[in-house]
Protein backbone atom coordinates (compact mmCIF):
# COMPACT_ATOMS: atom_id res chain seq x y z
CA UNK A 1 0.00 0.00 0.00
CA UNK A 2 2.15 2.83 -1.29
CA UNK A 3 1.40 6.03 -3.14
CA UNK A 4 3.51 4.75 -6.08
CA UNK A 5 1.29 1.72 -6.27
CA UNK A 6 -1.82 3.90 -6.11
CA UNK A 7 -0.59 6.15 -8.93
CA UNK A 8 -0.07 3.03 -11.03
CA UNK A 9 -3.61 1.80 -10.37
CA UNK A 10 -4.97 5.30 -10.97
CA UNK A 11 -3.26 5.41 -14.37
CA UNK A 12 -4.60 1.97 -15.27
CA UNK A 13 -8.13 3.00 -14.21
CA UNK A 14 -8.22 6.08 -16.41
CA UNK A 15 -6.33 4.35 -19.24
CA UNK A 16 -3.20 6.52 -19.44
CA UNK A 17 0.50 5.56 -19.27
CA UNK A 18 1.76 5.26 -15.68
CA UNK A 19 4.85 7.33 -16.51
CA UNK A 20 2.64 10.28 -17.39
CA UNK A 21 1.35 10.58 -13.81
CA UNK A 22 2.84 11.42 -10.41
CA UNK A 23 1.34 11.89 -6.96
CA UNK A 24 1.18 15.61 -7.67
CA UNK A 25 -0.63 15.34 -10.98
CA UNK A 26 -3.73 17.52 -11.04
CA UNK A 27 -5.83 14.79 -12.59
CA UNK A 28 -8.91 16.82 -13.48
CA UNK A 29 -6.69 19.02 -15.68
CA UNK A 30 -5.59 16.03 -17.77
CA UNK A 31 -6.70 16.39 -21.38
CA UNK A 32 -8.61 13.11 -21.38
CA UNK A 33 -10.26 13.56 -17.96
CA UNK A 34 -14.06 13.36 -17.98
CA UNK A 35 -16.87 12.34 -15.66
CA UNK A 36 -16.59 8.68 -16.71
CA UNK A 37 -13.01 8.67 -15.35
CA UNK A 38 -14.43 9.55 -11.94
CA UNK A 39 -16.45 6.32 -12.08
CA UNK A 40 -13.32 4.37 -13.01
CA UNK A 41 -11.41 5.79 -10.05
CA UNK A 42 -14.29 4.96 -7.67
CA UNK A 43 -14.39 1.43 -9.10
CA UNK A 44 -10.63 1.04 -8.62
CA UNK A 45 -10.78 2.19 -4.97
CA UNK A 46 -13.56 -0.32 -4.36
CA UNK A 47 -11.95 -3.26 -6.15
CA UNK A 48 -8.31 -2.77 -5.12
CA UNK A 49 -8.65 -1.18 -1.67
CA UNK A 50 -12.17 -2.04 -0.52
CA UNK A 51 -12.80 1.66 0.03
CA UNK A 52 -16.01 3.50 -0.92
CA UNK A 53 -15.16 6.86 -2.49
CA UNK A 54 -18.00 9.30 -3.11
CA UNK A 55 -18.38 11.55 -6.12
CA UNK A 56 -17.66 14.47 -3.77
CA UNK A 57 -14.37 12.85 -2.67
CA UNK A 58 -13.16 12.85 -6.27
CA UNK A 59 -14.68 16.26 -6.98
CA UNK A 60 -13.00 17.90 -3.97
CA UNK A 61 -9.56 16.38 -4.67
CA UNK A 62 -7.03 18.20 -6.83
CA UNK A 63 -4.03 15.88 -7.02
CA UNK A 64 -3.80 12.10 -7.10
CA UNK A 65 -2.20 12.34 -3.66
CA UNK A 66 -5.37 14.04 -2.37
CA UNK A 67 -7.37 10.99 -3.42
CA UNK A 68 -4.73 8.68 -1.97
CA UNK A 69 -4.99 10.44 1.41
CA UNK A 70 -8.73 9.67 1.51
CA UNK A 71 -8.26 6.07 0.38
CA UNK A 72 -5.41 5.31 2.76
CA UNK A 73 -7.24 6.92 5.72
CA UNK A 74 -10.38 4.84 5.07
CA UNK A 75 -8.39 1.70 4.45
CA UNK A 76 -7.17 1.75 8.06
CA UNK B 1 -37.91 -8.18 5.96
CA UNK B 2 -39.03 -11.56 4.88
CA UNK B 3 -41.27 -13.19 2.33
CA UNK B 4 -44.81 -13.15 0.94
CA UNK B 5 -46.25 -16.51 -0.08
CA UNK B 6 -49.32 -17.33 -2.13
CA UNK B 7 -48.86 -14.84 -4.98
CA UNK B 8 -48.03 -16.17 -8.45
CA UNK B 9 -46.62 -14.23 -11.38
CA UNK B 10 -48.79 -15.20 -14.38
CA UNK B 11 -47.45 -12.97 -17.14
CA UNK B 12 -44.94 -10.20 -17.85
CA UNK B 13 -45.11 -7.96 -20.94
CA UNK B 14 -43.16 -4.92 -22.09
CA UNK B 15 -43.69 -2.29 -24.79
CA UNK B 16 -41.22 0.14 -26.34
CA UNK B 17 -41.71 2.85 -28.96
CA UNK B 18 -40.37 2.19 -32.47
CA UNK B 19 -37.96 5.12 -32.77
CA UNK B 20 -34.35 4.13 -32.05
CA UNK B 21 -31.72 6.70 -30.98
CA UNK B 22 -28.11 5.54 -31.30
CA UNK B 23 -25.34 6.65 -28.95
CA UNK B 24 -23.02 6.91 -31.97
CA UNK B 25 -25.33 9.55 -33.51
CA UNK B 26 -25.63 11.75 -30.39
CA UNK B 27 -24.66 15.16 -31.72
CA UNK B 28 -23.80 16.78 -28.38
CA UNK B 29 -20.73 14.55 -27.96
CA UNK B 30 -17.60 14.42 -30.09
CA UNK B 31 -17.23 11.14 -32.04
CA UNK B 32 -14.50 9.83 -29.70
CA UNK B 33 -16.65 10.72 -26.68
CA UNK B 34 -19.56 8.76 -28.17
CA UNK B 35 -17.38 5.65 -28.49
CA UNK B 36 -16.08 6.09 -24.96
CA UNK B 37 -19.56 6.58 -23.51
CA UNK B 38 -20.81 3.48 -25.30
CA UNK B 39 -17.90 1.38 -24.04
CA UNK B 40 -18.19 2.49 -20.41
CA UNK B 41 -21.99 2.42 -20.10
CA UNK B 42 -22.68 -0.44 -22.50
CA UNK B 43 -25.50 1.68 -23.95
CA UNK B 44 -25.57 1.61 -27.75
CA UNK B 45 -29.18 2.54 -28.38
CA UNK B 46 -32.37 3.56 -26.66
CA UNK B 47 -36.01 3.99 -27.66
CA UNK B 48 -37.70 7.37 -27.81
CA UNK B 49 -41.44 7.93 -27.68
CA UNK B 50 -43.24 10.25 -30.08
CA UNK B 51 -44.07 13.51 -28.29
CA UNK B 52 -47.77 12.71 -27.99
CA UNK B 53 -47.11 9.30 -26.35
CA UNK B 54 -47.13 9.14 -22.53
CA UNK B 55 -46.16 6.63 -19.86
CA UNK B 56 -49.77 5.46 -19.69
CA UNK B 57 -49.75 4.59 -23.41
CA UNK B 58 -46.74 2.29 -23.23
CA UNK B 59 -48.03 0.69 -20.03
CA UNK B 60 -51.49 0.22 -21.56
CA UNK B 61 -49.97 -1.52 -24.59
CA UNK B 62 -48.07 -3.90 -22.31
CA UNK B 63 -51.14 -4.44 -20.10
CA UNK B 64 -53.37 -5.29 -23.08
CA UNK B 65 -50.75 -7.74 -24.29
CA UNK B 66 -50.59 -9.61 -21.00
CA UNK B 67 -54.37 -9.55 -20.42
CA UNK B 68 -55.05 -10.99 -23.87
CA UNK B 69 -52.30 -13.59 -23.50
CA UNK B 70 -53.84 -14.80 -20.24
CA UNK B 71 -57.40 -14.54 -21.52
CA UNK B 72 -58.38 -12.63 -18.39
CA UNK B 73 -61.74 -10.86 -18.33
CA UNK B 74 -61.07 -7.18 -17.47
CA UNK B 75 -63.67 -7.29 -14.70
CA UNK B 76 -61.66 -9.99 -12.91
CA UNK B 77 -58.84 -7.51 -12.17
CA UNK B 78 -59.18 -5.98 -8.73
CA UNK B 79 -56.08 -3.78 -8.46
CA UNK B 80 -53.84 -1.75 -10.75
CA UNK B 81 -50.68 -0.12 -9.44
CA UNK B 82 -48.50 2.08 -11.65
CA UNK B 83 -44.95 2.82 -10.55
CA UNK B 84 -43.52 5.78 -12.43
CA UNK B 85 -41.59 9.01 -12.00
CA UNK B 86 -43.03 10.43 -15.19
CA UNK B 87 -46.82 10.35 -14.79
CA UNK B 88 -49.02 11.78 -17.55
CA UNK B 89 -49.90 14.75 -15.33
CA UNK B 90 -49.21 15.76 -11.69
CA UNK B 91 -52.86 15.17 -10.72
CA UNK B 92 -54.73 12.81 -10.92
CA UNK B 93 -52.72 9.62 -10.57
CA UNK B 94 -52.10 8.03 -13.97
CA UNK B 95 -53.11 4.57 -12.69
CA UNK B 96 -56.68 5.80 -12.34
CA UNK B 97 -56.79 6.97 -15.95
CA UNK B 98 -55.42 3.55 -16.93
CA UNK B 99 -58.30 1.83 -15.11
CA UNK B 100 -60.59 3.60 -17.58
CA UNK B 101 -58.38 3.17 -20.67
CA UNK B 102 -58.06 -0.56 -20.05
CA UNK B 103 -61.77 -1.01 -19.38
CA UNK B 104 -61.21 -2.31 -15.86
CA UNK B 105 -64.14 -2.34 -13.45
CA UNK B 106 -64.78 0.43 -10.93
CA UNK B 107 -64.26 -2.22 -8.25
CA UNK B 108 -60.54 -1.90 -8.90
CA UNK B 109 -58.07 -0.23 -6.53
CA UNK B 110 -55.81 2.02 -8.65
CA UNK B 111 -53.00 4.33 -7.57
CA UNK B 112 -49.50 5.51 -8.49
CA UNK B 113 -46.28 4.95 -6.60
CA UNK B 114 -43.38 7.38 -7.04
CA UNK B 115 -40.30 5.19 -7.42
CA UNK B 116 -37.85 4.72 -10.27
CA UNK B 117 -34.96 2.32 -10.51
CA UNK B 118 -36.04 0.33 -7.43
CA UNK B 119 -39.60 -0.14 -8.72
CA UNK B 120 -39.72 -3.88 -9.31
CA UNK B 121 -38.93 -5.31 -5.86
CA UNK B 122 -41.00 -2.55 -4.24
CA UNK B 123 -43.88 -3.14 -6.64
CA UNK B 124 -43.90 -6.87 -5.95
CA UNK B 125 -44.01 -6.15 -2.21
CA UNK B 126 -46.81 -3.58 -2.46
CA UNK B 127 -49.11 -5.44 -4.81
CA UNK B 128 -48.60 -8.82 -3.13
CA UNK B 129 -49.38 -7.32 0.27
CA UNK B 130 -52.50 -5.64 -1.06
CA UNK B 131 -53.74 -8.79 -2.79
CA UNK B 132 -53.16 -10.96 0.25
CA UNK B 133 -54.63 -8.61 2.82
CA UNK B 134 -57.70 -7.60 0.79
CA UNK B 135 -58.16 -10.95 -0.92
CA UNK B 136 -57.81 -9.50 -4.43
CA UNK B 137 -57.50 -12.48 -6.74
CA UNK B 138 -56.00 -10.77 -9.81
CA UNK B 139 -53.96 -7.60 -10.17
CA UNK B 140 -51.73 -5.68 -12.58
CA UNK B 141 -48.42 -4.11 -11.66
CA UNK B 142 -47.45 -1.53 -14.30
CA UNK B 143 -44.13 0.26 -14.55
CA UNK B 144 -42.87 2.71 -17.09
CA UNK B 145 -40.99 5.94 -17.59
CA UNK B 146 -40.20 8.40 -20.35
CA UNK B 147 -36.83 10.08 -20.88
CA UNK B 148 -38.27 13.42 -21.99
CA UNK B 149 -37.49 14.87 -18.54
CA UNK B 150 -33.81 14.97 -19.55
CA UNK B 151 -32.45 17.99 -21.43
CA UNK B 152 -31.52 16.94 -24.97
CA UNK B 153 -28.19 18.72 -24.56
CA UNK B 154 -27.40 16.91 -21.28
CA UNK B 155 -24.65 14.47 -22.19
CA UNK B 156 -24.61 13.18 -18.59
CA UNK B 157 -28.22 11.97 -18.84
CA UNK B 158 -29.94 12.09 -22.24
CA UNK B 159 -27.93 9.34 -23.99
CA UNK B 160 -28.46 6.98 -21.05
CA UNK B 161 -32.24 6.86 -20.71
CA UNK B 162 -34.80 5.09 -22.88
CA UNK B 163 -38.59 4.83 -22.87
CA UNK B 164 -40.60 1.71 -22.01
CA UNK B 165 -43.78 0.51 -20.34
CA UNK B 166 -44.35 -2.87 -18.71
CA UNK B 167 -47.10 -4.96 -17.13
CA UNK B 168 -46.82 -7.84 -14.67
CA UNK B 169 -49.98 -9.86 -14.02
CA UNK B 170 -50.27 -11.55 -10.62
CA UNK B 171 -52.81 -13.91 -9.11
CA UNK B 172 -53.58 -15.30 -5.66
CA UNK B 173 -52.45 -18.93 -5.62
CA UNK B 174 -52.06 -20.92 -2.42
CA UNK B 175 -49.46 -23.12 -4.08
CA UNK B 176 -47.21 -20.23 -5.19
CA UNK B 177 -43.78 -20.22 -3.53
CA UNK B 178 -42.71 -17.24 -1.40
CA UNK B 179 -41.34 -14.03 -2.89
CA UNK B 180 -38.35 -13.03 -0.76
CA UNK B 181 -37.87 -9.29 -0.30
CA UNK B 182 -35.25 -6.83 0.92
CA UNK B 183 -36.27 -3.14 0.69
CA UNK B 184 -34.03 -0.18 1.61
CA UNK B 185 -34.02 3.66 1.57
CA UNK B 186 -31.54 6.47 2.19
CA UNK B 187 -33.02 9.93 1.73
CA UNK B 188 -29.69 11.60 2.51
CA UNK B 189 -28.84 10.85 -1.12
CA UNK B 190 -31.86 12.64 -2.57
CA UNK B 191 -29.76 14.98 -4.70
CA UNK B 192 -28.02 12.18 -6.61
CA UNK B 193 -30.89 11.96 -9.11
CA UNK B 194 -33.39 14.78 -8.89
CA UNK B 195 -35.78 16.98 -10.84
CA UNK B 196 -35.33 20.02 -8.61
CA UNK B 197 -38.06 22.27 -10.08
CA UNK B 198 -41.80 21.98 -10.40
CA UNK B 199 -42.56 20.84 -6.86
CA UNK B 200 -43.63 23.15 -4.06
CA UNK B 201 -40.30 22.83 -2.20
CA UNK B 202 -38.56 24.43 -5.17
CA UNK B 203 -40.54 27.64 -4.55
CA UNK B 204 -40.79 27.99 -8.30
CA UNK B 205 -43.72 25.88 -9.41
CA UNK B 206 -44.55 25.85 -13.10
CA UNK B 207 -46.44 28.96 -14.10
CA UNK B 208 -44.50 31.16 -11.69
CA UNK B 209 -42.68 33.03 -14.44
CA UNK B 210 -41.00 31.62 -17.53
CA UNK B 211 -38.90 28.46 -17.19
CA UNK B 212 -35.35 29.18 -18.36
CA UNK B 213 -32.20 27.14 -18.71
CA UNK B 214 -29.41 27.53 -16.18
CA UNK B 215 -25.81 26.34 -16.46
CA UNK B 216 -24.94 23.87 -13.68
CA UNK B 217 -21.58 23.43 -11.93
CA UNK B 218 -20.87 20.70 -14.49
CA UNK B 219 -21.23 23.22 -17.33
CA UNK B 220 -24.43 21.65 -18.64
CA UNK B 221 -27.52 23.75 -19.36
CA UNK B 222 -30.76 22.42 -17.87
CA UNK B 223 -34.19 23.76 -17.03
CA UNK B 224 -35.26 23.39 -13.39
CA UNK B 225 -37.77 20.75 -14.49
CA UNK B 226 -35.07 18.65 -16.19
CA UNK B 227 -33.59 15.61 -14.53
CA UNK B 228 -30.17 16.03 -12.95
CA UNK B 229 -28.01 12.91 -12.55
CA UNK B 230 -24.84 12.84 -10.45
CA UNK B 231 -23.31 9.70 -11.90
CA UNK B 232 -20.32 9.36 -9.59
CA UNK B 233 -22.52 9.51 -6.48
CA UNK B 234 -24.89 6.88 -7.89
CA UNK B 235 -21.97 4.69 -8.85
CA UNK B 236 -20.43 4.89 -5.38
CA UNK B 237 -23.78 4.13 -3.72
CA UNK B 238 -24.63 1.27 -6.05
CA UNK B 239 -21.41 -0.71 -5.78
CA UNK B 240 -21.28 -0.40 -1.98
CA UNK B 241 -24.95 -0.79 -0.93
CA UNK B 242 -26.47 -3.05 -3.56
CA UNK B 243 -24.40 -6.27 -3.28
CA UNK B 244 -25.25 -6.64 0.45
CA UNK B 245 -28.98 -6.38 -0.41
CA UNK B 246 -28.59 -9.23 -2.90
CA UNK B 247 -26.71 -11.25 -0.29
CA UNK B 248 -29.49 -10.65 2.25
CA UNK B 249 -32.28 -11.72 -0.09
CA UNK B 250 -30.39 -14.86 -1.09
CA UNK B 251 -29.75 -15.73 2.53
CA UNK B 252 -33.40 -15.12 3.39
CA UNK B 253 -34.52 -17.67 0.83
CA UNK B 254 -31.73 -20.09 1.65
CA UNK B 255 -30.46 -19.77 -1.92
CA UNK B 256 -26.93 -19.65 -3.24
CA UNK B 257 -26.05 -17.67 -6.37
CA UNK B 258 -25.58 -21.01 -8.14
CA UNK B 259 -29.19 -22.03 -7.47
CA UNK B 260 -30.61 -18.86 -9.03
CA UNK B 261 -31.11 -19.07 -12.79
CA UNK B 262 -30.80 -15.35 -13.56
CA UNK B 263 -29.77 -12.16 -11.79
CA UNK B 264 -31.79 -9.28 -13.24
CA UNK B 265 -30.35 -5.93 -12.19
CA UNK B 266 -31.80 -2.52 -12.86
CA UNK B 267 -30.07 -1.54 -16.07
CA UNK B 268 -27.98 1.41 -14.88
CA UNK B 269 -24.74 1.13 -16.79
CA UNK B 270 -22.25 -1.59 -17.62
CA UNK B 271 -19.57 -0.54 -15.12
CA UNK B 272 -22.07 -0.51 -12.25
CA UNK B 273 -23.80 -3.72 -13.24
CA UNK B 274 -20.60 -5.69 -13.87
CA UNK B 275 -19.25 -4.62 -10.48
CA UNK B 276 -22.45 -5.55 -8.63
CA UNK B 277 -22.69 -8.90 -10.42
CA UNK B 278 -19.16 -9.80 -9.41
CA UNK B 279 -19.51 -8.65 -5.81
CA UNK B 280 -22.83 -10.49 -5.46
CA UNK B 281 -21.11 -13.72 -6.49
CA UNK B 282 -22.88 -14.27 -9.82
CA UNK B 283 -21.23 -15.27 -13.08
CA UNK B 284 -21.59 -12.71 -15.90
CA UNK B 285 -23.68 -15.19 -17.95
CA UNK B 286 -26.44 -15.15 -15.32
CA UNK B 287 -26.74 -11.37 -15.32
CA UNK B 288 -29.02 -10.80 -18.31
CA UNK B 289 -28.94 -7.28 -19.75
CA UNK B 290 -30.65 -4.92 -22.17
CA UNK B 291 -28.31 -1.94 -21.81
CA UNK B 292 -27.04 -2.32 -25.37
CA UNK B 293 -30.42 -2.02 -27.06
CA UNK B 294 -32.67 -0.14 -24.60
CA UNK B 295 -30.35 1.79 -22.24
CA UNK B 296 -31.56 2.71 -18.76
CA UNK B 297 -35.36 2.50 -18.75
CA UNK B 298 -35.82 3.51 -15.10
CA UNK B 299 -38.76 1.71 -13.46
CA UNK B 300 -39.30 -0.51 -16.52
CA UNK B 301 -35.78 -1.89 -16.72
CA UNK B 302 -36.18 -5.21 -14.87
CA UNK B 303 -39.42 -6.45 -16.50
CA UNK B 304 -38.20 -5.14 -19.89
CA UNK B 305 -34.97 -7.11 -19.49
CA UNK B 306 -36.95 -10.25 -18.63
CA UNK B 307 -39.11 -9.79 -21.73
CA UNK B 308 -36.11 -9.14 -23.99
CA UNK B 309 -34.87 -12.60 -22.96
CA UNK B 310 -38.29 -14.28 -23.17
CA UNK B 311 -36.78 -17.23 -25.07
CA UNK B 312 -34.87 -18.19 -21.93
CA UNK B 313 -38.06 -18.50 -19.86
CA UNK B 314 -39.66 -21.54 -21.52
CA UNK B 315 -39.07 -23.42 -18.24
CA UNK B 316 -39.77 -22.43 -14.64
CA UNK B 317 -37.02 -20.04 -13.51
CA UNK B 318 -35.84 -18.82 -10.14
CA UNK B 319 -34.67 -15.22 -10.50
CA UNK B 320 -33.20 -12.63 -8.21
CA UNK B 321 -34.11 -9.09 -9.24
CA UNK B 322 -32.48 -5.97 -7.83
CA UNK B 323 -33.40 -2.33 -8.38
CA UNK B 324 -31.35 0.62 -7.15
CA UNK B 325 -31.11 4.35 -7.73
CA UNK B 326 -33.22 7.48 -7.39
CA UNK B 327 -34.22 8.18 -3.79
CA UNK B 328 -31.87 6.73 -2.86
CA UNK B 329 -33.98 3.60 -2.89
CA UNK B 330 -32.94 0.02 -3.46
CA UNK B 331 -34.25 -3.47 -3.00
CA UNK B 332 -34.00 -7.09 -4.06
CA UNK B 333 -36.44 -9.93 -4.55
CA UNK B 334 -36.11 -13.62 -5.30
CA UNK B 335 -39.12 -15.16 -7.03
CA UNK B 336 -40.16 -18.01 -9.23
CA UNK B 337 -41.28 -17.15 -12.76
CA UNK B 338 -43.35 -19.99 -14.23
CA UNK B 339 -42.66 -21.38 -17.71
CA UNK B 340 -43.83 -19.23 -20.63
CA UNK B 341 -44.99 -16.35 -18.40
CA UNK B 342 -42.48 -13.92 -19.91
CA UNK B 343 -43.69 -12.48 -23.23
CA UNK B 344 -41.40 -11.01 -25.91
CA UNK B 345 -41.08 -7.20 -26.09
CA UNK B 346 -43.63 -5.51 -28.35
CA UNK B 347 -43.31 -2.19 -30.18
CA UNK B 348 -46.03 0.42 -29.86
CA UNK B 349 -46.40 4.07 -30.79
CA UNK B 350 -50.08 3.95 -29.89
CA UNK B 351 -51.70 6.81 -28.03
CA UNK B 352 -54.77 5.74 -26.07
Amino acid sequence: MTIENFVEKFAFAIEVETVSLTADTEFKALPNWDSLNALSVIAMADADYGVALSGEDVHSSTTINDVWKIVSARKQ
Amino acid sequence: MSAIAGIAVRGIAAAVPTKVALTQDYEFLKPEERARLQKATGIGAHRISPTEQCTSDLCAAAAERVISHLGWQPDSIGALILITQTPDQPIPATAITLQNKLGLPQACAAFDVNLGCSAYPYGLAIISSLMKSLNISRALLLMGDLSRVCALTDKSAWPLFGDAGTATALELDNDAPPIFLDLMSDGSGKDAIIIPGGGLASRRPPGDGPITEEIGSDGIARRPDNLLLRGADIFSFAISKVPPSIHRVLEMGGHSADQVDFLVLHQANKMINDTITKKAGFTPEKAISTLAQYGNTSSASIPLTLCAHADRFSDDRLVTVCGFGVGLSWGSATLKIPANAVLPVIESDAVY
